[in-house]
């Protein structure tokens, strides 16, 4: 049979089949159950894309499965959390990164001067390790005595303790200026050395041009002042953040959790991932130890607690909207929709998705950044030879792929409890919707975790009307990725091996 | 080695010695490509050609021995930064980007912004087909298309070097003429190394040989001279050689 008349009969069956499903759902529910229960079904989706576009992503350019994605999207949610209810901790420590990150980016202005040098073998192979020795010791010295757990306090006490109308109150006092100058100093030192290390005095593996001198200064100097800045304004900053509205601190706060969680990710890729590339197995074991880490870390920082995001005003207004308009006025907490009544918040996270699906599907098919991924995907050698550092495409997907996860986490946030399990249960989702979209195909993973959060929120429905377990809910997606992996082994719009 | 070269040398593998995994494939490859010529590998099949053009490249990096490009030692160097100080690639079985249109092919081969708009009147002239089917993606290409593509694509920066391996591969006779058209033009831009088991098409374009045989190279010199050295020829490419009567039977089926 013509290929394309096949692949014509089985997207048209399976739209009749989910439109016919829908149907028999919309008669059997109601209409009001319905719609209540497919706007749950979407919200739940729209997390799921979060989390599974970055798996797709990340594994169809470099056949990575991130176990620790789930982590990432916790600790994306406490960090926006943490910035949205009080940034005490967060620019307590932008200065130490800040320089941190300044040092380190004088890598590329060093580069073509070190790895240039004459050095014996023997050289090459220990003075990076002197370096990075180095590096860690003042490391190590600039943060001894800071007190970090007692910053992340201070958003702990403001989440259990605070009161709405004066989220001032808990802002505490932090180290005073001249004896806190010395840690950014230090740890841009430290930044130095690990600089000193990463160009690989000696090594001529590559080559770098000395030219541009001066744009490449550009970024270790902007970074600088900005440390300087960050350690000017760590106490008055987070007062005026505070005090602004609250609908634009949460609205920072997602920005925070995406720059964080890009960084994050690109920082895992280039130091944890990249040595083990050649050994697939080794990176599957290594994320799930950082899963690990990652949920320790953060009970130590916030405790093993679970904590309530305040709604942001646009969400908080008890009662209900009639309309649209009036919502946006008000700010209530739930919305007439033909009589249907749906907590407001929810259309957000759905909002949510259908951005980052939007801003997905421009990257991968206007910009040149998609087009180099997409031809990635299939020859990363040949992508190589055409003169285009693949490594550090690597490292962009991969960031890109945690800034999602972290995106989702903080968008979760004022609706889940915010606690170091949060991204554990979304994981095993996401991956299971990775695997029924087809791995590699975002499109997949949006189409697969519609079909997931419909089919989650109906089996819960279903599950309460019949008086069945919960249970029936949770494997209803299992069963659905058995279904469509014996009929289709590569995912719906998976391609074939 | 010890001929005067009227050009001097654009890329020197010396003597390189490359392993795939365990597998020692390259023994010892010396091959010398002069400025402005066109220089052909021969050699049976397994013999270690595309190695040696991926060995080049730093796709398998040699572990031992020198490559020199253009005055830089190359060898060892990551594969990216090779290719950016001018060496263009086609490689075996064409390596078009099947989820990307003709157009997009073209353009991600740019390393400069502008390339692709400074190059491609000469790129479409060469193969006009390419123009017509500019938006279909790169699957829905015939073999004789791909390869054109796969060409073209190494044309869109301004590469001192092209390495081009097996251009006639798999290709009907009317298309490997248009093919050896191409290559023709392409010499007056630019140096090129071809990998070619075609001797009818090699003997044709190129105007220096390289013979590999079990990894190491064996022979080089003038292909004038080779073309009148029967014995040499079948003593090491034996079967590879084909007549033409041969060439129109093994692709008739395809054409």
């Amino acid at each position: 049979m013509n290929p394309k008349l096949k692949k014509a009969i089985t997207i048209s069956s399976i739209v009749l089949v989910s439109i016919g499903l829908l149907v028999f759902l919309y008669i059997s529910a109601g209409q009001q159950t319905f719609i209540r229960t497919t706007l749950s079904g979407l919200t739940l989706g729209s997390l799921f894309f979060l989390v599974a576009g970055g798996l797709t992503l990340i594994f169809g350019l470099m056949d990575v499965l991130n176990f620790a994605h789930g982590s990432m999207f916790m600790l994306g949610a406490y960090i926006g959390w943490q910035f949205y209810t009080n940034p005490t901790f967060i620019f307590g420590l932008l200065p130490q990164i800040l320089a941190f990150a300044s040092g380190v980016m004088v890598t590329p202005i060093i580069k073509p001067y070190l790895i240039r040098w004459q050095l014996s073998d023997k050289w090459v192979k220990v003075l990076p390790k002197i370096g990075y020795l180095l590096g860690l010791i003042t490391f190590v010295l600039s943060v001894l005595g800071l007190d970090i757990l007692g910053l992340a306090k201070t958003a702990m006490v403001a989440a259990t303790t605070a009161t709405i109308g004066n989220p001032l109150a808990e802002l505490s006092a932090q180290e005073p200026l001249a004896m806190y100058w010395f840690r950014p100093l230090l740890i841009f030192i430290s930044g130095l050395f690990i600089a000193f290390s990463t160009s690989k005095p000696g090594n001529k593996t590559e080559f770098a041009p000395k030219e541009n001198f001066l744009s490449k200064l550009l970024i270790p100097v902007i970074l600088f002042l900005l440390a300087i800045v960050a350690t000017l304004i760590r106490e008055s900053a987070p007062e005026a953040i505070l005090l602004m509205n609250g609908n634009w601190r949460f609205m920072i706060s997602l920005l925070v959790s995406i720059v964080f969680g890009f960084a994050f990710g690109a920082v895992i890729e280039i130091t944890l991932i990249r040595p083990l590339y050649i050994r697939p197995t080794f990176i599957i074991i290594m994320t799930l130890g950082l899963s690990y880490v990652i949920r320790e870390l953060v009970q130590l920082l916030w405790d093993p607690l679970a904590y309530q995001m305040v709604r942001p005003p646009l969400f908080a207004q008890s009662g209900k909207a009639a309309n649209l308009l009036e919502w946006l006025q008000n700010g209530n907490t739930t919305i007439d929709i033909v009589g249907v009544t749906i907590p407001t918040y929810r259309l957000f996270v759905i909002l949510l998705g259908i951005v980052m699906f939007i801003f997905i599907t421009i990257l991968m098919t206007k910009t040149r950044l998609g087009m180099i991924i997409r031809a990635g995907v299939q020859d990363p050698q040949m992508v190589e030879a055409l003169g285009i550092n693949v490594k550090a495409i690597f490292t962009i997907v991969f960031g890109l792929g945690v800034a999602m996860a972290a995106l989702g986490g903080i968008g979760a946030g004022p609706f889940l409890p915010i606690q170091p399990l949060m991204g554990d249960h979304y994981q095993t989702q996401g991956l299971i919707t990775v695997v029924i979209g087809g791995m590699g195909s975002y499109v997949g993973a949006f189409v697969g975790a519609l079909i997931l959060g419909l089919a989650r929120a109906f089996g819960d429905y279903f599950a309460l009307k019949y008086s069945l377990s919960t249970a029936v809910a949770e494997a209803s997606t299992v069963i659905i990725m058995v279904i469509v992996l014996l009929a289709r082994p590569q995912g719906l719009f998976g391609k074939k091996e | 080695m010890k001929e005067l070269n009227p050009q001097p040398d654009l890329l020197i593998v010396d003597n390189i010695q490359t392993f795939i995994g365990q597998f020692h494939i390259l023994e010892g490859v010396s091959v010398r490509v002069p400025k402005g010529s066109i220089t052909v590998m021969l050699g049976r099949n397994g013999a270690g050609k595309t190695t040696t053009i991926k060995s080049i490249l730093g796709l398998t990096p040699p572990r031992e021995g020198k490559v020199v490009f253009d005055g830089l030692e190359i060898q060892g160097k990551r594969a990216f930064n090779i290719a950016n100080l001018g060496i263009g690639y086609v490689p075996e079985h064409r390596a078009i980007f099947r989820s990307l249109t003709v157009l997009e092919n073209l353009k991600i081969a740019e390393r400069r912004k502008g390339d692709f708009d400074r190059n491609s009147e000469f790129i479409f002239n060469l193969f006009p087909d390419l123009k017509r089917l500019s938006r279909l993606p790169g699957n829905h290409l015939s073999g004789g298309q791909q390869q054109m593509l796969a060409v073209a694509r190494a044309l869109v920066p301004d590469n001192k070097l092209l390495l081009i391996d097996e251009p006639s591969e798999g290709l009907a006779p009317i298309l490997i003429q248009q093919m050896m058209d191409a290559i023709k033009v392409l010499s007056e831009k630019t140096t090129i190394l071809l990998v070619e088991q075609n001797f009818i098409m090699a003997s044709q374009l190129a105007e220096r040989y390289i013979i590999i045989d079990d990894g190491k190279s064996v022979k080089s010199g003038l292909m004038m001279e080779l073309v009148h050295d029967e014995a040499l020829v079948h003593h090491y490419l034996g079967a590879s050689i084909k007549t033409p009567q041969e060439l129109e039977k093994k692709h008739e089926p395809q054409a």
